[in-house]
Protein backbone atom coordinates (compact mmCIF):
# COMPACT_ATOMS: atom_id res chain seq x y z
CA UNK A 1 0.00 0.00 0.00
CA UNK A 2 1.59 3.31 -0.94
CA UNK A 3 1.17 6.50 0.95
CA UNK A 4 -2.29 8.38 1.53
CA UNK A 5 -3.12 11.06 -0.38
CA UNK A 6 -3.43 13.65 2.25
CA UNK A 7 0.18 13.12 3.63
CA UNK A 8 1.76 12.96 0.20
CA UNK A 9 -0.26 16.45 -0.40
CA UNK A 10 1.43 17.88 2.99
CA UNK A 11 4.83 16.46 2.44
CA UNK A 12 4.45 18.72 -1.05
CA UNK A 13 3.26 21.39 0.72
CA UNK A 14 6.57 20.95 3.35
CA UNK A 15 8.81 20.95 0.18
CA UNK A 16 9.67 17.23 0.92
CA UNK A 17 8.61 16.34 -2.91
CA UNK A 18 12.13 15.12 -3.82
CA UNK A 19 11.75 12.62 -0.94
CA UNK A 20 8.20 10.95 -2.11
CA UNK A 21 10.11 8.47 -4.85
CA UNK A 22 12.79 7.35 -2.33
CA UNK A 23 12.68 3.46 -2.28
CA UNK A 24 13.71 2.77 0.90
CA UNK A 25 10.81 3.97 3.19
CA UNK A 26 8.88 3.56 6.07
CA UNK A 27 5.46 4.66 6.46
CA UNK A 28 2.56 4.82 9.36
CA UNK A 29 -1.02 5.54 9.29
CA UNK A 30 -2.81 5.96 12.65
CA UNK A 31 -1.52 2.93 14.46
CA UNK A 32 -1.01 0.85 11.62
CA UNK A 33 1.94 0.50 9.41
CA UNK A 34 1.18 0.72 5.81
CA UNK A 35 4.12 0.29 3.80
CA UNK A 36 7.56 -0.34 4.55
CA UNK A 37 11.04 -1.14 2.53
CA UNK A 38 14.15 -1.78 3.10
CA UNK A 39 17.66 -1.11 1.45
CA UNK A 40 20.92 -3.62 1.11
CA UNK A 41 22.15 -2.74 4.34
CA UNK A 42 19.38 -1.36 5.87
CA UNK A 43 16.96 -3.72 8.39
CA UNK A 44 13.39 -1.98 9.11
CA UNK A 45 11.52 -3.98 11.57
CA UNK A 46 8.14 -3.38 12.80
CA UNK A 47 5.55 -4.26 15.02
CA UNK A 48 1.93 -3.26 16.10
CA UNK A 49 1.79 -3.07 19.94
CA UNK A 50 -1.07 -2.26 22.24
CA UNK A 51 1.39 0.44 23.50
CA UNK A 52 1.89 1.52 19.88
CA UNK A 53 3.95 1.07 16.72
CA UNK A 54 7.43 -0.22 17.49
CA UNK A 55 9.77 0.15 14.54
CA UNK A 56 13.77 -1.20 14.78
CA UNK A 57 15.99 0.44 11.90
CA UNK A 58 19.30 -0.55 11.38
CA UNK A 59 22.05 0.57 8.84
CA UNK A 60 24.75 -1.92 9.02
CA UNK A 61 27.98 -1.11 9.79
CA UNK A 62 30.30 0.26 6.81
CA UNK A 63 27.25 0.81 4.53
CA UNK A 64 26.61 4.37 2.87
CA UNK A 65 23.29 4.53 1.68
CA UNK A 66 22.97 7.52 -0.90
CA UNK A 67 19.41 8.55 -1.40
CA UNK A 68 17.49 9.45 1.96
CA UNK A 69 14.96 7.12 3.54
CA UNK A 70 12.05 8.32 4.02
CA UNK A 71 9.70 8.01 6.98
CA UNK A 72 5.74 9.42 7.31
CA UNK A 73 4.45 8.76 10.10
CA UNK A 74 0.43 10.66 9.92
CA UNK A 75 -2.83 10.38 11.24
CA UNK A 76 -5.62 11.02 9.16
CA UNK A 77 -8.72 11.16 11.44
CA UNK A 78 -9.85 14.00 13.74
CA UNK A 79 -9.49 12.23 16.91
CA UNK A 80 -6.82 9.42 17.48
CA UNK A 81 -3.55 8.45 19.48
CA UNK A 82 -0.40 7.67 17.91
CA UNK A 83 2.49 6.35 20.06
CA UNK A 84 5.74 5.39 17.85
CA UNK A 85 8.50 3.97 19.10
CA UNK A 86 11.10 4.21 16.53
CA UNK A 87 15.11 3.44 17.48
CA UNK A 88 17.40 4.02 14.82
CA UNK A 89 20.99 2.30 14.94
CA UNK A 90 23.78 3.55 12.40
CA UNK A 91 26.48 1.18 13.28
CA UNK A 92 30.29 2.04 13.25
CA UNK A 93 31.51 3.34 9.76
CA UNK A 94 27.58 3.53 8.15
CA UNK A 95 26.24 6.78 6.48
CA UNK A 96 22.50 7.69 6.10
CA UNK A 97 20.24 10.67 6.08
CA UNK A 98 16.46 10.26 6.71
CA UNK A 99 13.56 12.36 5.53
CA UNK A 100 10.60 11.85 7.53
CA UNK A 101 7.07 13.81 7.36
CA UNK A 102 4.92 13.64 10.53
CA UNK A 103 1.26 14.82 9.26
CA UNK A 104 -2.13 15.35 11.19
CA UNK A 105 -3.83 17.53 8.51
CA UNK A 106 -7.43 17.19 10.12
CA UNK A 107 -6.18 17.67 13.60
CA UNK A 108 -8.74 18.23 16.02
CA UNK A 109 -7.85 16.66 18.84
CA UNK A 110 -5.31 13.99 17.50
CA UNK A 111 -2.23 13.02 20.11
CA UNK A 112 0.74 12.45 18.10
CA UNK A 113 3.44 10.63 21.16
CA UNK A 114 7.05 9.85 20.15
CA UNK A 115 9.70 8.09 22.47
CA UNK A 116 12.54 7.72 19.78
CA UNK A 117 15.90 6.46 20.40
CA UNK A 118 19.54 7.07 17.97
CA UNK A 119 22.08 5.24 18.30
CA UNK A 120 24.98 6.34 16.43
CA UNK A 121 28.20 4.05 16.19
CA UNK A 122 32.30 4.89 15.65
CA UNK A 123 32.35 7.36 12.93
CA UNK A 124 29.42 7.07 11.52
CA UNK A 125 27.21 9.76 10.22
CA UNK A 126 23.41 10.64 10.38
CA UNK A 127 21.50 13.19 8.93
CA UNK A 128 18.17 13.67 10.01
CA UNK A 129 15.06 16.32 9.01
CA UNK A 130 11.65 16.12 10.48
CA UNK A 131 9.30 18.13 8.92
CA UNK A 132 5.57 18.44 10.70
CA UNK A 133 2.59 19.53 9.17
CA UNK A 134 -0.09 19.95 12.08
CA UNK A 135 -3.38 20.88 9.43
CA UNK A 136 -5.35 24.50 9.88
CA UNK A 137 -7.20 23.94 13.21
CA UNK A 138 -4.45 24.08 16.20
CA UNK A 139 -5.76 20.79 17.11
CA UNK A 140 -3.11 18.30 17.14
CA UNK A 141 -0.80 17.75 20.68
CA UNK A 142 3.17 16.26 19.68
CA UNK A 143 5.03 15.22 22.27
CA UNK A 144 8.06 13.60 20.57
CA UNK A 145 11.09 12.75 22.74
CA UNK A 146 14.22 11.70 21.27
CA UNK A 147 17.08 9.83 23.16
CA UNK A 148 20.41 10.27 21.13
CA UNK A 149 23.50 8.07 21.90
CA UNK A 150 26.63 8.93 19.97
CA UNK A 151 29.81 7.07 20.17
CA UNK A 152 33.19 8.27 19.12
CA UNK A 153 34.09 10.29 15.96
CA UNK A 154 30.17 9.83 15.00
CA UNK A 155 28.54 13.13 13.79
CA UNK A 156 24.38 13.87 14.03
CA UNK A 157 22.66 16.98 11.69
CA UNK A 158 19.40 17.49 12.64
CA UNK A 159 17.03 19.88 11.22
CA UNK A 160 13.01 20.02 12.63
CA UNK A 161 10.71 22.23 10.51
CA UNK A 162 7.36 23.32 11.83
CA UNK A 163 6.41 26.13 9.74
CA UNK A 164 3.23 25.13 7.43
CA UNK A 165 -0.17 25.33 8.94
CA UNK A 166 -0.29 25.68 12.79
CA UNK A 167 1.22 24.05 15.72
CA UNK A 168 -1.47 22.99 17.85
CA UNK A 169 0.22 22.22 21.14
CA UNK A 170 3.47 21.12 20.45
CA UNK A 171 6.84 19.54 23.50
CA UNK A 172 9.41 18.67 21.70
CA UNK A 173 12.34 17.14 24.11
CA UNK A 174 15.66 15.79 22.62
CA UNK A 175 18.59 14.64 24.97
CA UNK A 176 22.02 14.18 23.19
CA UNK A 177 25.27 12.19 24.77
CA UNK A 178 27.91 12.76 23.01
CA UNK A 179 31.54 10.94 23.19
CA UNK A 180 35.13 11.99 22.11
CA UNK A 181 34.73 13.92 19.20
CA UNK A 182 31.57 13.25 18.29
CA UNK A 183 29.49 16.49 16.61
CA UNK A 184 25.66 17.30 17.03
CA UNK A 185 24.46 19.94 14.87
CA UNK A 186 20.54 20.82 16.51
CA UNK A 187 18.58 22.65 14.36
CA UNK A 188 14.84 23.84 15.05
CA UNK A 189 12.22 25.88 13.33
CA UNK A 190 8.89 26.73 14.40
CA UNK A 191 6.15 29.14 13.69
CA UNK A 192 3.55 29.76 15.86
CA UNK A 193 0.50 31.53 14.40
CA UNK A 194 -2.20 31.72 16.55
CA UNK A 195 -3.05 32.17 20.29
CA UNK A 196 -3.78 27.86 20.22
CA UNK A 197 -0.81 27.68 18.96
CA UNK A 198 1.82 26.90 21.56
CA UNK A 199 5.32 25.24 21.36
CA UNK A 200 7.95 24.21 23.19
CA UNK A 201 11.49 23.01 22.25
CA UNK A 202 13.93 21.71 24.83
CA UNK A 203 17.00 20.55 23.17
CA UNK A 204 20.02 19.25 25.83
CA UNK A 205 23.04 18.09 24.82
CA UNK A 206 25.90 16.15 27.11
CA UNK A 207 29.76 17.03 25.83
CA UNK A 208 30.89 14.22 27.86
CA UNK A 209 33.72 13.52 25.28
CA UNK A 210 36.97 14.98 24.86
CA UNK A 211 36.79 17.16 21.57
CA UNK A 212 32.92 16.92 21.38
CA UNK A 213 31.51 19.66 19.82
CA UNK A 214 28.07 20.70 19.82
CA UNK A 215 25.11 23.32 18.16
CA UNK A 216 22.17 24.07 19.10
CA UNK A 217 20.30 26.41 16.54
CA UNK A 218 16.71 27.58 17.54
CA UNK A 219 14.55 30.03 15.42
CA UNK A 220 11.25 30.76 16.39
CA UNK A 221 8.77 33.24 15.51
CA UNK A 222 5.33 33.55 17.63
CA UNK A 223 1.95 36.15 15.65
CA UNK A 224 -1.11 37.04 16.34
CA UNK A 225 -1.03 35.39 20.11
CA UNK A 226 1.20 32.49 19.68
CA UNK A 227 3.06 31.42 22.58
CA UNK A 228 7.15 30.02 21.87
CA UNK A 229 9.73 28.49 24.36
CA UNK A 230 12.93 27.53 23.26
CA UNK A 231 15.65 26.22 25.42
CA UNK A 232 18.98 25.21 24.72
CA UNK A 233 21.27 23.61 27.23
CA UNK A 234 24.76 22.55 26.54
CA UNK A 235 27.00 21.07 29.66
CA UNK A 236 30.34 20.55 28.67
CA UNK A 237 32.52 17.67 31.05
CA UNK A 238 35.26 16.96 28.69
CA UNK A 239 38.79 18.15 27.64
CA UNK A 240 38.59 20.62 24.13
CA UNK A 241 34.71 20.07 24.24
CA UNK A 242 33.00 23.33 22.92
CA UNK A 243 29.02 23.95 22.15
CA UNK A 244 27.21 27.05 21.21
CA UNK A 245 23.18 27.59 21.70
CA UNK A 246 22.10 30.21 18.59
CA UNK A 247 18.48 31.10 19.72
CA UNK A 248 16.28 33.82 17.57
CA UNK A 249 12.87 34.29 18.28
CA UNK A 250 10.74 37.23 16.72
CA UNK A 251 7.38 37.93 18.53
CA UNK A 252 4.39 39.70 16.19
CA UNK A 253 1.14 41.10 17.07
CA UNK A 254 -0.80 41.33 20.08
CA UNK A 255 -0.76 38.87 23.05
CA UNK A 256 2.32 36.69 21.53
CA UNK A 257 5.18 35.77 23.67
CA UNK A 258 8.43 34.14 23.01
CA UNK A 259 10.79 32.84 25.67
CA UNK A 260 14.79 31.73 24.75
CA UNK A 261 15.47 30.04 27.61
CA UNK A 262 20.01 28.99 26.83
CA UNK A 263 21.45 26.85 29.91
CA UNK A 264 25.55 26.47 29.30
CA UNK A 265 27.60 24.68 31.76
CA UNK A 266 30.78 23.64 32.13
CA UNK A 267 32.58 21.43 34.14
CA UNK A 268 36.08 21.27 33.09
CA UNK A 269 39.15 24.10 32.52
CA UNK A 270 39.85 23.02 29.01
CA UNK A 271 36.08 23.59 27.82
CA UNK A 272 33.79 25.78 26.58
CA UNK A 273 30.65 27.05 25.42
CA UNK A 274 28.82 29.70 23.89
CA UNK A 275 25.49 31.72 24.07
CA UNK A 276 23.18 34.15 21.53
CA UNK A 277 19.79 34.93 22.19
CA UNK A 278 18.17 37.77 20.50
CA UNK A 279 14.01 37.99 21.33
CA UNK A 280 11.59 40.34 20.18
CA UNK A 281 10.21 42.66 17.37
CA UNK A 282 11.81 42.53 14.09
CA UNK A 283 14.81 44.10 13.42
CA UNK A 284 13.91 48.25 12.58
CA UNK A 285 16.51 48.21 9.98
CA UNK A 286 15.79 44.93 7.94
CA UNK A 287 12.27 46.39 7.63
CA UNK A 288 13.01 49.76 7.05
CA UNK A 289 16.02 48.24 3.96
CA UNK A 290 12.90 46.52 2.72
CA UNK A 291 10.90 49.10 2.55
CA UNK A 292 12.67 51.34 1.01
CA UNK A 293 12.67 48.24 -2.03
CA UNK A 294 9.21 49.33 -2.12
CA UNK A 295 7.87 46.24 0.34
CA UNK A 296 4.88 47.75 2.79
CA UNK A 297 5.92 46.72 6.50
CA UNK A 298 3.43 43.53 6.73
CA UNK A 299 4.80 42.55 3.52
CA UNK A 300 8.56 42.81 5.07
CA UNK A 301 7.96 41.53 7.76
CA UNK A 302 6.40 38.52 6.00
CA UNK A 303 9.82 37.72 3.95
CA UNK A 304 11.84 38.36 7.11
CA UNK A 305 10.18 35.62 9.08
CA UNK A 306 9.83 33.45 6.02
CA UNK A 307 13.42 33.63 5.09
CA UNK A 308 14.62 33.51 8.89
CA UNK A 309 12.16 29.80 8.72
CA UNK A 310 14.50 28.23 5.48
CA UNK B 1 11.95 70.14 -17.12
CA UNK B 2 10.57 69.21 -13.87
CA UNK B 3 12.85 68.46 -11.10
CA UNK B 4 12.90 65.11 -10.06
CA UNK B 5 13.26 65.65 -6.53
CA UNK B 6 12.41 69.06 -4.96
CA UNK B 7 12.71 70.34 -1.12
CA UNK B 8 11.10 72.96 -0.14
CA UNK B 9 11.38 74.93 2.81
CA UNK B 10 11.40 72.41 5.10
CA UNK B 11 11.63 72.17 8.85
CA UNK B 12 11.07 69.28 10.94
CA UNK B 13 11.74 68.49 14.51
CA UNK B 14 12.86 65.09 16.80
CA UNK B 15 9.37 63.78 17.84
CA UNK B 16 10.26 62.90 20.79
CA UNK B 17 12.05 66.18 22.55
CA UNK B 18 11.19 69.26 20.03
CA UNK B 19 14.65 69.61 18.78
CA UNK B 20 14.94 71.63 15.40
CA UNK B 21 16.49 68.91 13.07
CA UNK B 22 16.09 70.59 9.87
CA UNK B 23 15.31 74.38 9.36
CA UNK B 24 13.95 75.56 5.96
CA UNK B 25 16.30 73.37 3.86
CA UNK B 26 15.82 74.29 0.18
CA UNK B 27 17.07 72.46 -2.63
CA UNK B 28 16.79 70.31 -6.08
CA UNK B 29 17.78 67.87 -8.00
CA UNK B 30 17.29 67.85 -11.91
CA UNK B 31 17.05 64.64 -14.05
CA UNK B 32 19.77 62.97 -14.58
CA UNK B 33 22.00 64.74 -12.30
CA UNK B 34 24.47 63.16 -9.34
CA UNK B 35 23.80 65.85 -6.51
CA UNK B 36 26.52 65.87 -3.48
CA UNK B 37 25.08 66.46 -0.12
CA UNK B 38 27.97 68.12 1.70
CA UNK B 39 27.80 68.81 5.58
CA UNK B 40 30.40 67.72 8.36
CA UNK B 41 29.10 65.20 10.57
CA UNK B 42 25.88 66.36 12.48
CA UNK B 43 24.65 68.55 10.11
CA UNK B 44 21.67 66.76 9.23
CA UNK B 45 22.54 64.76 6.02
CA UNK B 46 21.35 61.48 7.13
CA UNK B 47 18.26 62.97 8.86
CA UNK B 48 17.41 64.79 5.53
CA UNK B 49 17.67 61.19 3.66
CA UNK B 50 16.03 59.46 5.92
CA UNK B 51 13.11 62.32 5.85
CA UNK B 52 13.22 61.91 2.01
CA UNK B 53 12.28 58.14 2.60
CA UNK B 54 10.23 58.90 4.87
CA UNK B 55 11.69 56.14 7.23
CA UNK B 56 11.43 58.00 10.36
CA UNK B 57 8.74 59.52 12.02
CA UNK B 58 9.54 63.05 12.62
CA UNK B 59 7.41 66.12 13.48
CA UNK B 60 7.09 68.30 9.91
CA UNK B 61 6.92 72.06 10.60
CA UNK B 62 6.14 73.24 7.23
CA UNK B 63 7.28 72.98 3.93
CA UNK B 64 7.50 70.01 1.24
CA UNK B 65 9.29 66.95 -0.59
CA UNK B 66 7.91 67.38 -3.92
CA UNK B 67 9.08 64.03 -5.91
CA UNK B 68 8.42 64.81 -9.99
CA UNK B 69 6.15 67.54 -8.80
CA UNK B 70 4.38 65.79 -6.38
CA UNK B 71 3.92 66.48 -2.97
CA UNK B 72 4.75 63.31 -0.97
CA UNK B 73 5.89 64.74 2.18
CA UNK B 74 3.20 61.89 3.78
CA UNK B 75 3.31 58.87 1.95
CA UNK B 76 4.87 55.41 3.96
CA UNK B 77 8.04 54.29 2.46
CA UNK B 78 7.29 52.04 0.36
CA UNK B 79 4.74 54.04 -1.36
CA UNK B 80 7.67 57.01 -2.31
CA UNK B 81 9.80 53.37 -3.21
CA UNK B 82 6.93 52.22 -5.81
CA UNK B 83 6.75 55.65 -7.06
CA UNK B 84 10.81 55.53 -7.87
CA UNK B 85 13.15 56.82 -5.24
CA UNK B 86 14.87 54.21 -3.16
CA UNK B 87 18.12 54.70 -0.74
CA UNK B 88 20.86 52.85 -0.16
CA UNK B 89 21.98 53.11 3.66
CA UNK B 90 25.57 53.10 4.83
CA UNK B 91 25.73 50.64 6.83
CA UNK B 92 23.78 47.83 5.32
CA UNK B 93 21.80 45.48 7.07
CA UNK B 94 22.05 41.54 7.20
CA UNK B 95 19.86 38.99 6.81
CA UNK B 96 19.30 35.87 8.16
CA UNK B 97 17.83 33.50 5.27
CA UNK B 98 17.51 35.97 2.65
CA UNK B 99 19.56 34.57 -0.42
CA UNK B 100 21.10 37.70 -2.86
CA UNK B 101 18.13 36.93 -4.99
CA UNK B 102 15.51 37.12 -2.66
CA UNK B 103 16.97 40.21 -2.00
CA UNK B 104 16.75 41.90 -5.31
CA UNK B 105 13.24 40.28 -6.53
CA UNK B 106 11.87 42.29 -2.95
CA UNK B 107 12.97 45.41 -5.21
CA UNK B 108 11.93 44.09 -8.89
CA UNK B 109 9.81 40.92 -8.68
CA UNK B 110 9.93 40.69 -12.00
CA UNK B 111 13.82 40.38 -12.11
CA UNK B 112 15.25 36.96 -13.94
CA UNK B 113 18.64 35.50 -13.86
CA UNK B 114 19.98 37.10 -16.26
CA UNK B 115 18.91 40.49 -14.84
CA UNK B 116 20.48 39.63 -11.26
CA UNK B 117 23.72 38.17 -13.14
CA UNK B 118 23.96 41.40 -14.83
CA UNK B 119 23.52 43.75 -11.94
CA UNK B 120 26.00 41.76 -9.87
CA UNK B 121 28.47 41.86 -12.84
CA UNK B 122 28.07 45.82 -12.73
CA UNK B 123 29.04 45.62 -9.29
CA UNK B 124 31.91 43.49 -9.72
CA UNK B 125 30.46 40.24 -8.01
CA UNK B 126 30.40 36.88 -9.47
CA UNK B 127 26.73 35.66 -10.79
CA UNK B 128 27.06 32.75 -8.05
CA UNK B 129 26.84 35.47 -5.69
CA UNK B 130 22.93 35.14 -6.68
CA UNK B 131 22.95 31.89 -3.89
CA UNK B 132 25.14 33.27 -1.27
CA UNK B 133 22.66 34.33 1.77
CA UNK B 134 23.29 38.21 2.90
CA UNK B 135 24.71 37.53 6.54
CA UNK B 136 28.02 37.64 8.36
CA UNK B 137 29.39 35.32 5.55
CA UNK B 138 29.73 38.47 3.25
CA UNK B 139 33.09 41.17 3.63
CA UNK B 140 31.90 44.36 4.75
CA UNK B 141 32.94 45.31 0.85
CA UNK B 142 30.57 42.86 -1.05
CA UNK B 143 27.87 43.93 1.50
CA UNK B 144 27.95 47.29 0.09
CA UNK B 145 28.42 46.25 -3.50
CA UNK B 146 25.23 43.92 -2.81
CA UNK B 147 23.10 47.20 -1.27
CA UNK B 148 24.16 48.88 -4.59
CA UNK B 149 23.02 46.44 -7.02
CA UNK B 150 19.62 45.48 -5.01
CA UNK B 151 19.02 49.22 -5.93
CA UNK B 152 19.93 49.45 -9.46
CA UNK B 153 17.98 46.27 -9.87
CA UNK B 154 14.73 48.47 -8.95
CA UNK B 155 15.29 51.01 -12.18
CA UNK B 156 14.61 53.90 -10.07
CA UNK B 157 14.34 57.54 -11.13
CA UNK B 158 16.03 58.20 -7.57
CA UNK B 159 19.04 56.75 -5.83
CA UNK B 160 19.47 58.63 -2.02
CA UNK B 161 23.25 56.85 -1.18
CA UNK B 162 24.34 57.63 2.42
CA UNK B 163 27.41 58.17 2.14
CA UNK B 164 28.44 54.92 -0.04
CA UNK B 165 32.30 56.24 -0.51
CA UNK B 166 33.08 56.06 3.42
CA UNK B 167 35.14 53.85 4.47
CA UNK B 168 36.74 52.64 0.42
CA UNK B 169 40.09 52.52 -0.42
CA UNK B 170 41.56 55.53 -1.64
CA UNK B 171 42.38 53.83 -4.83
CA UNK B 172 39.14 52.65 -5.57
CA UNK B 173 37.51 56.04 -5.73
CA UNK B 174 37.85 56.40 -9.62
CA UNK B 175 36.85 53.07 -9.96
CA UNK B 176 33.71 53.51 -7.43
CA UNK B 177 32.66 57.38 -9.17
CA UNK B 178 32.66 55.66 -12.71
CA UNK B 179 29.95 53.29 -11.31
CA UNK B 180 27.91 55.84 -10.66
CA UNK B 181 28.33 57.58 -13.91
CA UNK B 182 27.41 54.33 -15.58
CA UNK B 183 24.43 53.90 -12.89
CA UNK B 184 23.19 56.82 -14.13
CA UNK B 185 23.87 56.70 -17.58
CA UNK B 186 22.33 53.19 -17.70
CA UNK B 187 19.10 53.92 -15.61
CA UNK B 188 18.86 57.41 -16.96
CA UNK B 189 18.55 58.10 -13.23
CA UNK B 190 19.17 60.71 -10.45
CA UNK B 191 21.52 60.34 -7.65
CA UNK B 192 21.79 62.37 -4.42
CA UNK B 193 25.19 61.01 -2.79
CA UNK B 194 26.12 62.08 0.30
CA UNK B 195 29.59 62.60 1.25
CA UNK B 196 32.42 64.27 3.07
CA UNK B 197 34.79 63.28 -0.33
CA UNK B 198 36.03 65.86 -2.87
CA UNK B 199 36.79 63.39 -4.76
CA UNK B 200 33.21 63.07 -5.26
CA UNK B 201 33.52 66.06 -7.89
CA UNK B 202 34.76 63.41 -10.34
CA UNK B 203 31.04 62.04 -10.79
CA UNK B 204 29.18 65.28 -9.47
CA UNK B 205 27.25 67.84 -11.14
CA UNK B 206 25.93 70.01 -8.39
CA UNK B 207 26.27 70.44 -5.00
CA UNK B 208 24.44 71.58 -1.87
CA UNK B 209 25.58 72.22 1.80
CA UNK B 210 23.87 72.09 4.91
CA UNK B 211 24.80 73.01 8.35
CA UNK B 212 23.35 72.49 11.29
CA UNK B 213 19.95 71.46 9.74
CA UNK B 214 20.08 74.48 6.99
CA UNK B 215 20.80 75.08 3.09
CA UNK B 216 24.16 77.09 3.57
CA UNK B 217 24.59 77.16 -0.53
CA UNK B 218 23.75 75.17 -3.48
CA UNK B 219 25.08 74.79 -6.58
CA UNK B 220 28.02 74.16 -8.87
CA UNK B 221 29.86 70.87 -6.90
CA UNK B 222 33.44 73.13 -6.88
CA UNK B 223 31.77 76.00 -5.51
CA UNK B 224 29.91 74.83 -2.75
CA UNK B 225 32.80 72.16 -2.04
CA UNK B 226 34.95 74.92 -1.63
CA UNK B 227 32.62 76.57 0.92
CA UNK B 228 32.52 73.38 2.67
CA UNK B 229 36.48 73.59 3.02
CA UNK B 230 36.42 77.09 3.77
CA UNK B 231 33.78 76.91 6.42
CA UNK B 232 36.15 74.00 7.98
CA UNK B 233 38.78 75.96 8.23
CA UNK B 234 40.99 74.43 5.73
CA UNK B 235 41.95 74.41 2.10
CA UNK B 236 40.23 71.86 -0.59
CA UNK B 237 42.30 69.48 -0.02
CA UNK B 238 44.42 67.50 -3.13
CA UNK B 239 44.75 64.10 -3.46
CA UNK B 240 47.14 64.16 -6.53
CA UNK B 241 43.60 62.06 -8.01
CA UNK B 242 44.33 63.44 -12.15
CA UNK B 243 40.55 63.57 -12.27
CA UNK B 244 39.67 65.00 -9.40
CA UNK B 245 42.08 67.70 -10.07
CA UNK B 246 40.76 68.72 -12.98
CA UNK B 247 37.28 68.94 -11.60
CA UNK B 248 38.19 70.48 -7.95
CA UNK B 249 42.03 72.50 -7.30
CA UNK B 250 43.45 71.96 -10.87
CA UNK B 251 46.85 70.63 -9.90
CA UNK B 252 49.00 70.16 -12.93
CA UNK B 253 51.32 68.09 -10.80
CA UNK B 254 48.93 65.14 -9.81
CA UNK B 255 49.51 61.78 -10.77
Amino acid sequence: MSLPQDFIKTAKMCGLKHALDNKGHFYVSGDKVVSKQELKGVKLRSRETKEGVKAEVIIQKGVKIKEPLFFCFGILKKKQEQFIIPHITVEEGAEVEIVAHCSFPHAQETVHDMEAEFNLGKNSKFSYQEHHYHGKNSGAQVYPKLKLNMEEGSEFNSNFVLTQGTVGETKIELEGNLKKRAKANIESKVLGKNSRDNVEIVDKINLKGAGSKGLIKMRAAARNGGRVLMQGETYASARDAFGHVDCQEIVVGKNSSARAVPIVEVSHDQARVTHEASVGKINQKELETLMTRGLSEEEATELIINSMMK
Amino acid sequence: MTNILEVKNLSLSSPENGTKLLHKVNFSVAPGEIHSLLGKNGSGKSTLAYALMGLKQYDYRRGGIFFEGQDISREETHQRARRGMTLTFQEPCRFEGLTVRDFFQAGNKKAGEKEIKKNLDLVGLSADFADRRIDENLSGGERKRLEIASVIIMKPKLIIMDEPDASLDIIVYNEFYDLLINIKEELNCSILLITHREEAGIAADRATLLEEGKTVDTGDFRQVMRLYCSRMGRQTECHKNKRCCQQNCGNKDSE
